[in-house]
Parts: C-alpha cells; structure tokens; sequence
C-alpha cells in the first residue's frame, strides 16, 4: 500500500529527506575519493544521485551541474527494457549513448537498483566522465566526423555484478576497448563503490522507517522542489524574453553559431525554446538533446532559485524546454558531441541575457563560460599516458559583484590538478607557469573575473596536445553597459616561432616547445564610471588592469560615460 | 595544583586539581584581550598564580586572528610563473549554482605575492637554479619596501628538495634580521602546492598574534610569582610548552575541540571504555569526533574561514546544531532545525534579549529540560513565555501544538547530531552501535539519551562537569609533536627501508627537541602510512606499530591497506593493483606521569524535588537530582534531569543512569 505523502509526519518527512540528501552527497565523495584519473578524482567531473524506483532523480550530489539535470532522463531508455520487475539483485544498467538520452560517450552512466523485501524501491545513479573510451584519438577525437568516432557507444544495457564484472565478459570488453585500462577502470570501481553506499543508505532508512514511508518521502520531495521551484518562478513578471550569444565556430569553417533563447514566463510555468539556433555541424559541437536540457535547468535553477533547493525531477516539472531538431541543440544522430559543452554554455549565455530583462538583479553578465578541454598524450613505452584537465576563466560580474578570477565555467564545477601532482605523474611534460592575465575581465561598475594562462614545457619528442575551446573569436558580453571579457587564445613557441592554434584543434609537439593556453575573462555590468577610483587603485596595485586600462577607466569616469570593453 | 584554563568565545573555563580538591569555574571571555579572562578565572576559583605548578591553555586566538583578519602583514614567495596560486585555488566553487561566488579570501593581496626563478622536479632535481642575484637586486627591496612583519616561502616541489627555500631564507635572514620569514617545507612538508603554501602563509600570518600572545601572558604569570610549567594546547590532542609553541603557531588553531575530545577519553578511560562517539554541543555547533581503542581518528587537513591547513589534526566534525540554532520552515513548507544561529545577540527568545525566532534552547524550554532558574548554574533566568510564544508561528503552519513543535525540533536537531555521526563512523566503515556516546558541552547531556536511541548505541558515559571538559582535557593532555613528509613509495621490496630510515630521522629529532624542552623521561613514538592504489588521489591511512618495523614486510602493508580499502570503497581492489605509501605522518608523546582525578563540582540550587517534562508520551513526573549526590550503587530511573554545575543530563522514561566509582555516569536502557 502506497502512503499519501500528505499523511506523513512533518518531522518523519525533514528526518528522511534531509538522510536522502546526506546520502547522495556521501556517494558524491565516495566516488570522487576512489577514483583513479586526474578528470575524476581532481577535476571531479563526476555525478551521483537517488532515483525512485520510477526513476525519478531525488537527491543528487551537487558536484557539476551540466551532469545533474538529466540522470532521470538517461534512466528512461533502461527502465523500458527492464521493467523493474524483471531485475534481481546485483544487476545493473550502463549506458553512454548520446541518442538515449546521454550526453557524450564518455559520460558513462551506472544504475544500481535499490532492492528490499525484494522489491526495488528506488536506484542508485552515478556518472563519470571516463579519461578514454576508446575512439579516433587518445582522450580526445576533435576531427570526429560522427559519433562512432568518438568511442565506444554503449547503448542502454543490464549486466550483472556477479556474472559480468569481476573479471566477467562486460568488464573485460571495456577493458580491452580504452586505452588505459588501470584509470578508467579503476574510476568504474568507484561508480559502482557509490552506487553500493547509496544503496545501502537508503536500505537502512527502510530498516529505520519502513519502504512505505520512504517511498512516501521521496515523493513529497519531489513535489517539495517542484512548490519551490514555483514559487520562484512566480516572482518573475510574466512576459515573453529573448537572448542570443553563439559559438565561435564549428572548426571547419570560421562561421560564428547563434543560440538563440527564447524564455516565456507564465504564472508559475516557464518554456525555453531554442528556436533560432544554428543547424547541427559536422564538427563535435552537438549538443544532444539531454545535455540542452540540463544547461537550461541548470541556468533557472542558478539565477531564480535559493541554493538549498533540492535539484530533483520535481524542480523540473513547471519548465519545458524545446529545441528544433536538426539544430546544434537537438541534432540528429549520429552527429558528434564530444565538445557538446560550448554550445550548451551558449544556450546558458542567451537563457541569462534573456532573463536580464525581468531580472536585472539576479542574473550575471556573460563570463568566459567555456569549456576548455585540453589533453596532452604521449606514447611510451608502457602504453599510452593522457592528461586531460577543463579549464574555466573569469566569471561574468553581478550589479553588486565583481566576477569571480579563475574559476571553473557555471555548468561544470572542475578542480585543477595540483602542479605538484603533474611533476609526479606525467614525465613528458611540465607547467612552467599558471598565472591570472591581466587586463582580461570586462570593465564595468562591477568588473569581469579574470582569465588566466597555463603554460606546458614538451619534455619528449611526440608529444601531442589536443584542444576544444571557444570565445576565441567572440568575446563575453558585459551587461548594462559593462565592457567585454577577454577572448582566449592557444599558441605553440618553437624558438623564436609562434604557432597559433584554434580554438578546436590539435598538433605534435617538439620536445622544447612550450604550449600557453590563454581563457578568457567575464564581462563586466554596469557603467564603468560608476566603479570607485577606490577599487580602481586596487586592482591597479594588484596587477588586475594594467596602468593603460585604469587610464581608460578612469577617462570613462571623468567624462561620466562608460565605453564597452578595454 | 594543576590548572587548566580553556578560553573560549562566550566563556573561560578554568578547571583546577590538586588531589581530591577539584575546582571547576565558568567566567565570561574577554574578547580583545583573553588574558584578563583567564586571569580572572584563576581569581574567581581563589588561586594563586604562585602554587600551580603545571598551567596548560588554550585559547581561540589563533582562529580567531585568521577570522578577523589581524595578523601580521605578509607577503609570499614562490617559484617563478606561479605567484597565483593562493588565488586559484583549486579553481572550483563550493557552492555550484552561486552566481555570485567568491572564492576563501587569503590574508593578502595580490601585491604581496612575489616570485623568485628557480625549478625542482619531483625527484628533486634542479631544472633550473636559484637566481641568488636577483634576489638580492629585486625581492628583498620588495620586501623591505612593503614593510612586510612576515614572509612565507613555498616553491613547487619544496617538499621532496627544501634547499632552495632554505636558500631564500637565509638570504631574507641575513638582509631583514626583522621579518620572520617562515618556509612551506618546515610547516607542511606534503606536495599540493595551494593546500601547502596557504598552510605556510597562515601560520605566518598568526606567528607574530600567538608569539605576542603567549610573551604577554608569560609576563603576567612570571609578575604573580608563577614557577611551574606552562604550556600550550594543539589541535592534535596534544600540548607543548609555550616556548615551544611560540614557533609553531599553525597548530594552535582549533586547540579547543581538541582538549574537549582529548578530556572526554581519558575520563572515559577510566571507566574501561576505549570506543566512544563522542559530540560536544555547544551554542551554535556541534563537534563529533569518533575514538577506537581509547584514539581519536586523525584528519591529515583541516581548514579555517575556507582555507586548507595541511597539518594533522583530530577528525573532528562540525555540524551547525546548537542551542542557538534556530528553527523555521522554509518556503517549501519543511522544517529546520539550523544551520542559521540565534548567535550570542539576541540569542534564544527565552534570554530575553530581543530574539523572537525559536531555538533548540527554547523548544528544551517548552517541553521542561532546561530549567528557565537553574540556567547556568542559576547565573541567568530564562523567560518561559517568550520560548512559548516563539514555537507559536512554527505550530500553527505545520498545525500542532506549541509543545509538539518543540519536540519536532528536538527531533530534528537530534537527527542533524545523527548525521555528523554517521559522516565520522558509518562513512568510514565503523558501526556506531558498537561504540559508547561521550556527551558533553553544556547542551551536550540534554540530548544524549535521544541521539543514542537513534544510532542504536547501547551506552552513554557522561563525565563529571561536562560543561567544562575541554579545561579538563588541557590538563590530560600528553606532551605531543606531529609531523608528516610526502615520500612517494612503490610498495616494492624498498619500502620498509625508507618506512625505518624516515622514522629514524623523526625520531632523532624529535628526541633532541623534547630533551632541550626539559621533557625528559619515556617517549612513544607513532607511525601512519598514507596508502592508495596507484594512480588514486586521496589517501587511507594505515597505522603502524614502530615496534613491528624491524620485521615489515611489504605484503604485511598491502594487506592491511586492502582491507581499510575494503572497510570504505567496498572493494580491496583488483588483484595486482599496485599500492604506493605517499606520505608519513609521526607523532612523539610524553605522557603525564598521573592523570589528575576529577570529580562533580558541588552545586546547589534550591529546587523542588520534580518537575513535569513533556515527552512524545505526554507530561512525565521527572525526578530532579543534584549531580554532585549520584553515587555508586544508587541507580537513577528515568524519567530523571540530573542538574550539574555546568550542565544537566536527561535521562528519558526508560533509562537509567547510575554514577560509576571512577566518577563518570553510566547510563543505559533500563
């Protein structure tokens, strides 16, 4: 018999649903601490979550936000294979495929059905984005012409822990497909380590409570986020709002991509429509339709909402969101979408600019909001050996804040990797430098935040570095009159030479060469002569602008007018 | 006399033991300058500063000079191309939907972080020299000219080849006699360069508070005729006298969580009992810490205001669950319980002082544990009504009674404790029923009973006074110096070498150390091992018995790091997995020669001999006991509140609560 979540006891009901959180949080830091590649465990592009045992999303560790909006969606596509009642205990789904509802290949989902009384009354979920899944090129293919290029598709599957891993058939396929098999399969270890503490959390809190009651919970929460959610959406005047930004290019040719948004509040409702967009490219800058989806949730949720909302199926069910097919935000298969992560910041920039105009206050100008995914390989002679670490830049700034310097893209939550950690691991290269770039944040009342540059030494012969980027070309909008962030850069010394590189591109390198990425910084809101000679004496002393700009900034003061951009 | 003096925000506990004359003391805490506080505690227990023989303090000075930001003036020096990385970071958000988001801030500006050329690999070798000249031409007038108090020096890989920084130290030695200069490789020996050079810059930063601090209060003892010995609580669990302490600020933070779980222990001891939980509850926190074996788990990390300090410390957790937490329902109609504070202004409705909101402090009020007369030892009388009248709002949305909403919080506060204790035990792979709950902190006792129920734990021991264990803890503490090196080692046939010869070297230090401080007599030495499977980030430690080193076989390690692994992840790994050592952590300790015996502080309150609680099973007739008169063989049935100088015990309908001859009370299911 199920329980009427109104009937629960209120205290019964904070108890459960505050443990649920706590759980998927523990299995958060689980999967993170076990983990064996830099991407996981440092750069910690991971995800874990509760599901109920529809497969609705109840509680999520909030690690990166591109990975959160959509682990109920991927499940979908398993659940109508194997219906729940089909399952026995140690079975488990994996998936990876873009075309069911995952992101990219190397996002690869893990479910654990929760079993009690031999019943699933719920699952546990975990994503990691695997180092290589095998693919055109080690880490990353930016020359991949579709997805079959980019690496092993896994449609949705069920083994069994027991049968298939352990040294069992499914485990040993992987194994024999990635190119290094001690991280990444040594990071599905600590998937499935999540997905077993979670489970066993919320067995306990059946053992505590009974399954009806926690079943009855997880409900109620579901509908808890959802009154949230609403309640903020209700605080926005209705109205019909549009952004635009776009992608640099595809790679191919030197177009720029439009996003276009198109934001319609109605009372406590909200449809995102990305009408407008750029058709799909033949490059890997897709995005499919799941990760379009989580960028837009991910965008309200941040502007609109207070951040103890629990960001579950139930926060999602006043908004829709639509993207013609065919488009770089819904496209066909089997386009590529390794580098999906440009476009759905795109789509993020346009959904902000649209609710600048009902929000002023809440919402920030555009910071450089790309992912720079940069991987450096090298094959020795034990194999192949890959770093791969995303990059951030400068945040764009707030009507009361200054964007924040350095710091991972809002859709995703990535940690550097100690320098220290590089030295020890990766003999074939070395960081020679890592330092904040001047002059880089938009100027404006509040300023931009800071990109930076990394620079890498090639120690051996062979080395080949591979990137995808973005805001090469076209800068961080400022927002009211807010100047422009920086546009970021890619460059190769040899000598006295300088190589450019694209923002989506690859090379061998020399052993001597250096490589200096450059990201961008955030654009910055407000008049710039607004901003107090106080703060511009700072930043000065600090080496956050040069001399010339704080000349140019206070040039703007004096004549009582902002100008875009340094 | 022995007297320990623990200065903490609110208040100054002094706890002092001379045989069986036990003088127990709570005095207001003077803020800006500490040292009147703990003077005038020794006043108020009638003490002469001339006949203690051994005083140990603690105190928040060094957190609180990082919280608000007066410390010295410092700037810092790195490897060339570097001088950011206080400002990265780790280049993540804590919070991942906040626009707005700011970063820790470090206690400098970017203006104050300069860079010398030089480069060591991670096997040590030089890349590139120390540019000695410019040094001498560009840093140190850079130095001179900001007037700098402090410097910390952290270069990239200093950890595995200090001469470089040993180097740029000399150099600023020699040019500005003045300006402590303080270098990563002799606070944090560990790679990871953010978390290594911000322990560096904070424990310069502090140096020149605590080293003043510390002159200060020396002065004054030295002025009243003060002859024993004087030292200084750490946030390992162990003291050092000042002088020793004066150089090594970066431990003194955090010392006051420490001294109460280090208190906790040993009293527990005594009672046999070596597995504890134990959780401190204080006003607006609640500190868990989780003890096998009489030895409290060790944190390699900890962090102040958002910034990592890489130093050992005891595993404490922090939940925000405390008296001062306030109860409300948010705007999707859930209660909470924290983590927001009444704080010290207005506090609790029922202090009267202008607070409205409830707390947990006012819903003990409504259902009749906390007595509004008997308040802090009767110093403070609460309103009854306006802790009523607070639960009004929260009652009628959730729409129940005052009484039961009351009890709703208490239920959720207790379940927040929970959780703290799940992060330290149940995370960790230890079951919580099979250890003894240790309450204390003033708020502690009220809720023991409860929280045991709720983790299915079959005992509580409560100590003597616990309001005031911390103070007792200084004076329980052991003479103790930790330190830990990152020394990547292959689990091969070499390790054990490197295991002893890095012993070795630790322990001739530390034996040199301890005999120039006087500490002379038997010392025990302790060996960690941070291990992972190769190719992991973090770390599981592996505890290991200096005494088995001579024998160590690498298999032996391997096994015992699988099974941790196991006790954890789940799994043990694969076979042939490849395990490495990546740091060291050590420990020295000169035990007390005598733990002094500490018994109930008489207190006596007029009081009628019931009072009426309100509890899940309505009103119940609940006995009220002096705590100084529970005695052994003469149990306690609940329901019973046994009311001490510091803090009272709730001892619910159908337990029972029975003082042991070691002094602690004992309670249990009936």
């Amino acid at each position: 018999m199920a329980l009427d979540p109104k009937s629960l006891d209120p205290v019964d009901y904070a108890i459960i649903s505050q443990s649920l959180i706590a759980a998927a949080r523990e299995m958060g830091a689980k999967l993170i601490r076990s983990a064996y590649s830099t991407v996981l465990r440092e750069a910690r592009d991971g995800s874990a979550a509760l599901l109920d045992a529809k497969g609705n999303t109840i509680a999520q560790a909030e690690l990166i936000p591109m990975q959160l909006g959509t682990i109920g969606h991927v499940f979908q596509p398993c659940t109508k294979l194997y219906p729940n009642e089909t399952l026995v205990p140690g079975d488990f789904f994996v998936i990876n495929d873009p075309y069911s509802g995952g992101q990219h290949l190397q996002d690869v989902f893990l479910f654990h059905p929760i079993f009690y009384d031999g019943k699933v009354i719920g699952f546990s979920a975990s994503v990691a984005h695997h180092l290589d899944v095998s693919g055109g090129d080690p880490g990353l293919n930016i020359a991949a012409p579709d997805v079959y290029a980019e690496g092993l598709i896994i449609p949705p599957l069920k083994f069994n822990m027991e049968r298939d891993w352990h040294g069992g058939p499914f485990e040993r396929l992987l194994r024999a497909n990635v190119r290094v098999p001690h991280q990444t399969m040594g990071d599905f270890d600590a998937q499935i380590a999540a997905n077993a503490i979670g489970a066993q959390r919320v067995v306990e809190l059946a053992d505590r409570y009974g399954a009806e009651k926690i079943a009855a919970v997880m409900a109620a929460l579901l509908d808890y986020s959802e009154a949230r959610m609403r309640a903020a959406l209700r605080e926005i005047p209705d109205g019909v709002y549009t952004g635009e930004d776009a992608v640099d290019d595809d790679g191919l040719s030197d177009e720029a991509l439009p996003v276009r948004a198109t934001v319609t509040i109605t009372g406590d409702q909200a449809t995102i429509d990305f009408t407008g967009t750029a058709p799909q490219v033949r490059r890997n800058l897709n995005a499919p339709f799941a990760a379009t989806v989580s960028a837009a949730l991910s965008c309200l949720k941040a502007a609109l909402t207070s951040p103890d909302i629990p960001f579950n199926a139930g926060a999602f069910r006043p908004i829709e969101v639509t993207a013609p097919k065919g488009s770089m935000l819904n496209p066909n298969h089997p386009a590529p979408v390794r580098a999906r992560m440009e476009v759905c910041s795109r789509a993020w920039n346009a959904i902000m600019k649209a609710l600048s105009q009902a929000v002023p206050d809440k919402v920030i100008a555009c910071g450089f909001d790309t992912t720079t995914s940069f991987v450096l390989s090298h094959l020795g002679e034990s194999g192949w050996s890959v770093y791969l670490e995303i990059y951030g830049g400068g945040f764009g700034a707030a009507n009361d804040t200054d964007g924040c310097d350095g710091v991972d893209n809002p859709l995703s939550n990535c940690s550097n990797t100690p320098v220290e950690a590089l030295d020890q691991d990766f003999p074939f290269f070395r960081v020679v430098e890592y330092a904040l770039r001047t002059d880089s944040g938009g100027r404006g009342r509040q300023r931009g935040g800071l990109g930076f540059t990394r620079s890498f030494e090639a120690l051996r012969d062979g080395v080949r570095v591979a990137l995808y980027s973005d805001r090469f070309k076209l800068s961080a909008d400022g927002l009211f009159g807010g100047g422009e962030g920086a546009t970021g850069f890619c460059e190769v010394r040899r000598g006295d030479t300088v190589i450019k590189l694209k923002s989506k591109d690859a090379m061998d390198l020399q052993r001597g060469d250096i490589v200096t990425l450059g990201t961008g910084g955030g654009g910055g809101y407000g008049d710039p002569a607004e901003r107090t000679e106080a703060l511009i004496a700072e930043n000065l002393e600090d080496g956050i602008i040069s001399p010339e700009v704080a000349r140019t900034w206070r040039d703007a003061g004096a004549a009582g007018q902002g100008q875009a951009g340094p | 006399m022995r007297v320990g003096i623990e200065v903490g925000g609110t208040f100054t506990d002094l706890v002092a033991i001379d045989g069986s004359r036990v003088e127990v003391v709570k005095v207001p805490s003077t803020p800006g300058n500490p040292e009147i506080g703990a003077f005038n505690s020794l006043e108020a227990a009638g003490i002469e500063a001339a006949s203690v023989s051994d005083l140990v303090h603690g105190s928040t000075v060094a957190t609180n000079a990082i919280l608000e930001r007066k410390g010295a003036s410092v700037a810092f020096v790195t490897t060339q191309g570097f001088r950011d990385i206080l400002f990265f970071q780790r280049h993540d958000r804590r919070n991942i939907y906040d626009l707005r988001y700011k970063k820790p801030a470090p206690p400098l500006r970017r203006k104050d972080c300069l860079e010398v050329a030089e480069r060591v690999d991670s096997q040590g070798n030089i890349v590139l020299p120390l540019d000695e000249q410019a040094i001498r031409r560009d840093l140190i007038p850079a130095l001179a000219a900001g007037g700098y108090q402090a410097v910390a020096v952290c270069l990239l890989s200093a950890y595995s080849a200090p001469a470089h920084e040993a180097r740029v130290k000399e150099l600023i030695n020699a040019a500005l006699p003045s300006v402590q200069v303080a270098c990563s490789h002799e606070v944090a020996s560990e790679f990871r360069e953010y978390e290594r050079a911000t322990t560096t810059v904070l424990s310069a930063y502090v140096q020149p508070v605590i080293d003043g601090y510390l002159a200060r209060f020396e002065a004054t003892l030295a002025k009243a005729n003060f002859a024993g010995g004087f030292s200084v609580m750490q946030s390992n669990g162990g003291r050092l006298p000042s002088v020793a302490m004066r150089k090594n600020s970066i431990t003194a933070l955090f010392s006051g969580p420490a001294a109460g779980v280090v208190g906790a222990i040993r009293q527990a001891e005594r009672s046999g009992r070596k597995d504890l939980i134990t959780f401190d509850m204080g006003g607006t926190s609640t500190d868990v810490c989780l003890v096998v074996d009489g030895v409290p788990s060790v944190s390699p990390e900890t962090e102040v205001d958002g910034l990592p300090i890489r130093t050992p410390v005891l595993d404490i957790v922090t939940v925000g669950a405390g008296g001062g937490s306030l109860v409300w329902i948010d705007d999707g109609g859930m209660l909470r319980v924290g983590p927001r504070s009444s704080g010290a202004t207005p506090g609790p409705a029922c202090y009267g002082r202008g607070g409205t909101l409830p707390t947990v402090t006012d819903a003990h009020v409504v259902r009749g544990t906390i007595r509004a007369d008997a308040f802090l030892g009767g110093t403070m009388t609460l309103d009854v009504d306006k802790a009523h009248k607070s639960f009004e709002e929260v009652a009628g949305k959730l729409g129940i009674s005052v009484r039961d909403a009351a009890a709703a919080a208490i239920r959720l506060a207790v379940a927040n404790i929970v959780r703290a204790v799940q992060l330290v035990s149940t995370e960790r792979g230890r079951d919580p029923r099979s250890y003894a709950l240790l309450p204390f902190g003033g708020a502690g006792p009220l809720l023991a009973a409860e929280i045991a129920e709720e983790l299915g734990c079959r005992e509580i021991v409560v100590p003597p006074n616990p309001g005031v264990i911390s103070a007792f803890g200084l004076l329980a503490a052991d003479y103790v110096r930790v330190a830990s090196v990152t020394r990547r080692t292959a689990l091969s046939d070499d390790a054990p070498t490197v295991l002893r010869e890095e012993f070795q070297r630790f322990r001739e230090k530390a034996e040199t150390e301890f005999r120039s401080l006087g500490l002379d007599g038997a010392l025990a030495f302790e060996l960690t091992a941070e291990m992972r499977f190769v190719g992991q980030a973090f770390e599981i430690p592996v505890e290991i018995d200096p005494a088995r080193l001579a024998g160590l076989k690498p298999s032996d390690l391997a096994d015992e790091f699988s099974a941790a692994h196991r006790r954890i992840y789940f799994h043990g790994g694969e076979p042939g997995r490849k395990v490495e050592i990546v740091g060291l952590r050590f420990a020295v300790r000169r035990r007390l020669d005598s733990l002094p015996d500490f018994r109930e502080r008489v207190s006596r309150l007029e009081h009628p001999p019931e009072i009426e609680v309100w509890t899940p099973n309505g009103a119940a007739a609940t006995a009220l006991i002096d705590a100084d008169t529970l005695a052994p063989g003469r149990p306690v049935n609940g329901a019973a509140m046994i009311e001490g100088y510091s803090s009272t015990l709730w001892v619910p309908p159908g337990w029972c609560a029975e003082r042991d001859e070691p002094g602690n009370i004992i309670m249990r299911r009936a």
